[in-house]
């Protein structure tokens, strides 16, 4: 396939971050924090970090699974994250996610793959907050059902 | 003092709506865009933890009172979601948050997230936030 074996979702682009780095199951993104990104404290809203962590395991997720994820979108069942300290306006932020290496991760007959994220200040990288990720891989289902509008990943709950 | 129950800045860019903000109950809106899918045409989880942290912020600020929160603000210390189900693009999300406890240093919050179409819950989170000390430093770094 040509061109990069990623996407990142329109709304972390939305959001205003950048894919920096997007590696074997690995993902870096920055933002820099603007007055968009706070919340009621002016501080960095705790919702930007956990989109972007959300993001980094779904992006590297997704170049792992190259093709595959067409057909069978994978989808985050559960997050927790943990908050550290606070982000705030001006600060350059970066996310670096990790799909759990030995974890499955889409093969077939697979169904759930497992990552974590951390997001941290620069240049002193104090960690801003830590995230655990759970992710479900849809069933397979016909190639058509790859076009269109995607009725999306039906994980079971 | 007017402003200080009203949304926050990121969830007014991403299209949140404060729908309700009473005594023990808040209860926000969002219609999906496109702007708010992956690339798999599903809304992102993101916006869930995003509205899911902003209801529950707003929820204890409003058993806790605007005048204690501010002078001892709270914050986000650990948060869980599952996402049972999924929304696209044209469906309308509500998000209700309640208390479970409000304690002198930590309270203790869940939230749930309803897509109107078939009227299902979606998601499932329990947010913990710190709540600094009224004579603390954080209150008077604050000032």
């Amino acid at each position: 396939m040509s061109g990069p074996s990623y996407a990142q979702a329109l709304f972390t682009e939305f959001i205003g971050a950048r894919v920096e780095r997007v590696d074997e199951g690995t993902c870096l993104l920055s933002l820099t924090v603007e007055p968009r990104h706070l919340d009621r404290r002016s501080g960095l809203h705790s919702g930007v970090l956990t989109s972007l962590m959300d993001a980094t395991i779904g992006i590297g997720l997704g170049y792992l699974r190259r093709d595959e994820v067409r057909h069978r979108p994978h989808a985050t069942i559960e997050m927790n994250a943990s908050f550290l300290a606070d982000g705030r306006q001006g600060d350059e932020i970066e996310v670096e996610g990790r799909v759990i290496p030995d974890g499955p991760y889409g093969r077939q007959g697979r169904s759930i793959a497992f990552g974590e994220a951390v997001a941290r200040r620069r240049p002193d990288g104090e960690v801003l907050a830590l995230s655990r990720l759970t992710f479900a891989i849809a069933a397979h289902r016909h190639p058509s059902a790859a076009q269109g509008p995607s009725p999306g990943p039906e994980p079971s709950p | 003092m007017q402003q200080q129950h009203a949304q926050s800045a990121f969830v007014t860019y991403i299209g949140g709506r404060l729908e309700e903000w009473r005594d023990g109950y808040v209860r926000l809106g969002l219609t999906v865009e496109e702007r708010h899918t992956n690339p798999h045409g599903v809304m992102h989880g993101g916006v869930l933890t995003t509205l899911m942290d902003e209801a529950l912020g707003g929820v204890i600020a409003s058993v806790r009172g605007l005048d204690d929160m501010w002078k001892a603000p709270h914050a986000t210390v650990d948060m869980n979601v599952s996402f049972l189900s999924n929304a696209r693009t044209g469906d309308e999300i509500t998000i209700e948050g309640a208390v479970l406890k409000v304690g002198r240093s930590v309270a203790f919050a869940e939230a749930e997230a309803r897509r109107k179409r078939g009227d299902v819950l979606i998601a499932k989170g329990r947010f913990t936030f710190v709540i600094t000390r009224v004579d603390g430093r954080a209150a008077a770094e604050e000032a």
